[in-house]
């Protein structure tokens, strides 16, 4: 029988501070060499080569060195999250400079903007305006995706889950300039229909342009579980086609594999007649079969009942496996030193088990990934996850 | 006629503030340094504002979040909720619970904004939700119904720009997207266009200080009849989702009209001279009583450089224009 309750990590890790500095030539206390030590000790990596390259970062590290200490980042956090329990793990993306940058900087067609974008109180993305065709630049998919996941092939011990960024995300973080020049002409007169047609061109381009090759090179590595990362997906509520659309010609032909997507912060005040996850549906019930789970975010709102129960309406048309967001990962709580108790995510996970109606389905993560936080917490929430998720197959 | 001109929203900010900021959430920099570096950059907004030869001048909020954020964390019975994405935008804004009946509260949003900075002489301009906005993209209790709970909203609001007209503000904005993203949508209904009225007959009429209404992100195209009935001076009109041969279709004599014909969401450079030419036109056919040029809405939404480029095309346009 297999385990109720899986437990998966949703993507990113804040990286280690030592790492950042190291990597910046700055001085590394002693407070955060011990502090890497004692990590590294817990979850059982050696730190030996590490710990010598950090402290004498101020001189000057090479690309090695940073390859070495990059290396040392992803397999501790991989550690990590094996070591508190979790069923489905990858490297807290410590490769990734940021999800979207990781991307959009190896994508030709792409211009970045001068200036970081702010997106929500302190955090910002660097956005790229896409001035051409976008696709993969030559050689870029080593970088990109593959030497990270060989790394976490050779080295983890539990199921591998692979985040990828979805392409209508790539979208729509991007200034769409080129599809929109491109069908001005077209649609002069009506501008919601240019920018519903534009971002449909852009997407469905990244996704066999960009997104696609990816998914293909680490399923030819031996890739079994890959999420797809659409945090905005009902951003724009007549817009839900086109994420389908996205998603279906990413995985289209991709047989022998299981596609997940992370969902997060749904138009919860949409000003039409649905909100929250309603607005996937009908849409969702589009998606290529293989597409068969949902990591969503949760926790933040803490509506478990009316964000879930749009699943379980249509569960007799389709069922969808869901991974609950049961812990808040905004930087306002951490701000506010507010933290879930593992009682709290037992009882979201019985909340949600109760609306969708069936615990087979029922997959328990946090919010979203957790890069904006600071590491202690990180450690403190995946801690609540995992033994939150006990308490509740004990029932 | 001459052309008027203002920004109208957040500004893009700078890498450097972003890197400061950055550093503070990650534990490596101090707020004070932050807070600093926010004064120092508005006032050379506000000297670049200036410059261009704006004829209203805004802060340019780099000390907020986002729009609701001085009321829910200052006002009391309102308070902070889940996040959420502000419109069709990656960018976020938090959902404000309200308990009402609300109590006057004035001040609230002088904590947020730099009035220190701004000119004394009656061109400065604050921007504030529009009460139908912010009922309709907030979780509210303890009211009736709609109607008594924009009542409250709208009273609270009202009270806020007039303390802050008290202060030397010449001109409050009161942000309405909310009105024209329903109309897009298709699920606007008369019930939405009456509170909107009731909410701006409260709070669109303020001592010493001119008033707008700024709708974008939507069509305000068909709604267009009802704003001109609003008890505010100026309609704002976000052109890059309404057709301009729907905005001409009607006469404002009795209203400011601000045109927000530069897209402050594409890094495209709209030209100056094709702008004028369109304002040119929009004026022989509508007669304003008068007229200002804006960007669609603030023009954080692609940074600084952008943000500079944008206020550039104002300024020529204006220049163009009046000369």
């Amino acid at each position: 029988m297999s385990k109720l309750f899986p437990t998966y990590e949703v993507g990113s890790l804040p990286k280690l501070n030592a790492r950042v500095k190291a990597t910046r030539n700055q001085e590394v206390t002693n407070y955060e060499i011990n502090r890497v030590k004692s990590l590294a000790k817990q979850v059982g990596v050696d730190y030996g080569e590490t710990v010598q390259i950090l402290e004498k970062a101020q001189a000057g590290i090479s690309l090695e060195e940073k390859s070495l200490l990059a290396d040392f980042n992803a397999l501790l956090y991989l550690r990590l999250q094996e070591s508190l329990g979790f069923d489905h793990v990858y490297d807290g993306e410590a490769r990734r400079k940021e999800m979207y940058q990781h991307v959009a900087t190896r994508v030709d067609g792409f211009e970045k903007t001068p200036e970081m974008i702010r997106s929500r109180g302190p955090d910002s993305w660097r956005m790229a305006v896409c001035v051409d065709e976008p696709r993969l630049k030559e050689n870029s998919i080593d970088d990109l995706i593959l030497r990270e996941f060989d790394f976490v092939k050779t080295h983890a011990n539990k199921s591998i889950k692979v985040p990828i960024d979805d392409p209508y995300m790539i979208a729509v973080m991007s200034d769409n300039r080129y599809y929109t020049d491109l069908l001005k002409s077209k649609h002069e007169n009506d501008p919601s229909k240019l920018r519903y047609e534009a971002k449909r061109e852009f997407v469905l381009a990244l996704a066999r342009n960009v997104i696609k090759p990816q998914v293909e090179a680490v399923v030819q590595r031996g890739a079994k579980w890959i999420q797809l990362d659409i945090p905005a997906a009902t951003l724009d509520v007549g817009h839900m086609p086109i994420v389908v659309d996205g998603v279906n010609e990413v995985v289209k032909g991709i047989e022998g594999v299981k596609f997940s997507l992370h969902i997060c912060y749904p138009r919860r005040v949409s000003l039409t007649e649905k909100s929250g996850y309603e607005l996937l549906f009908p849409h969702v019930l589009k998606l290529n079969k293989n597409v068969d789970h949902f990591s969503l975010e949760l926790a933040n709102a803490d509506n478990y009942e009316s964000d879930l129960a749009v699943f379980a309406k249509y569960a007799d048309q389709r069922k969808y496996e869901i991974g609950v967001g049961v812990v808040d990962i905004t930087l306002e709580k951490q701000q506010r030193w507010e933290i879930e108790t593992t009682e709290i995510v037992r009882d979201r996970i019985q909340r949600a088990t109760n609306t969708l109606r069936d615990e087979k389905l029922v997959y328990v993560a946090p919010d979203c990934g957790l890069r904006q936080l600071n590491l202690e917490r990180c450690i403190q929430l995946y801690e609540i996850v995992n033994r939150g998720a006990e308490l509740a197959r004990r029932g | 006629m001459k052309l008027g001109g203002y920004l109208n929203g957040p500004f893009g900010q700078s890498q450097s503030l972003y890197e400061i900021r950055n550093e503070w959430k990650r534990g490596r920099g101090l707020i004070e340094d932050v807070k600093k570096l926010i004064k120092l950059e508005t006032r050379e907004n506000i000297r670049l504002q200036k410059e261009a030869g704006l004829d209203y001048i805004v802060d340019p909020m780099f000390g907020i979040s986002y729009l609701f954020q001085p009321l829910s964390e200052t006002v009391k019975g309102v308070s902070v909720g889940p996040q959420e994405n502000w419109f069709n935008n990656n960018v976020f804004s938090w959902t404000p619970q309200i308990q009402g009946p609300l109590e006057i509260q004035t001040g609230f949003s002088q904590k947020y904004i730099h009035l220190d900075e701004l000119p004394t002489d009656g061109t400065a301009m604050v921007i504030l939700p529009s009460p139908y906005t912010l009922l309709m993209l907030s979780h509210v209790r303890g009211y009736g119904d709609k109607r008594e709970a924009i009542t409250n909203l709208a009273e609270v609001l009202h009270a806020e720009a007039e303390h802050l007209a008290s202060k030397g503000v010449g001109r409050i904005q009161y942000d309405e997207p909310a009105i024209v993203v329903k109309e897009s949508l298709g699920s606007l209904t008369q019930e939405d266009l009456d509170l909107l009225s009731r909410g701006m007959d409260i709070c669109g009429r303020v001592k010493r200080a001119k008033t707008s209404l700024s709708t974008y992100f939507g069509n305000a195209g068909p709604i267009i009849p009802s704003l001109l009935h609003l008890s505010v001076d100026c309609i704002g009109i976000d052109c890059t989702e309404t057709s301009i041969n729907d905005i001409m279709k009607h006469k404002y004599s009795k209203k400011e009209l601000a045109l927000g014909l530069i897209d402050s969401r594409s890094t495209s450079l709209e030209s100056p001279r094709e702008i004028a030419e369109k304002i040119r036109e929009i004026v022989k056919r509508t007669d304003p009583e008068e007229i200002f040029l804006t960007p669609n809405t603030g023009t954080e939404y692609r940074g600084y450089t952008h943000g500079k480029n944008k206020l550039e095309i104002l300024s020529e346009t204006k220049r163009i224009l009046n000369e």
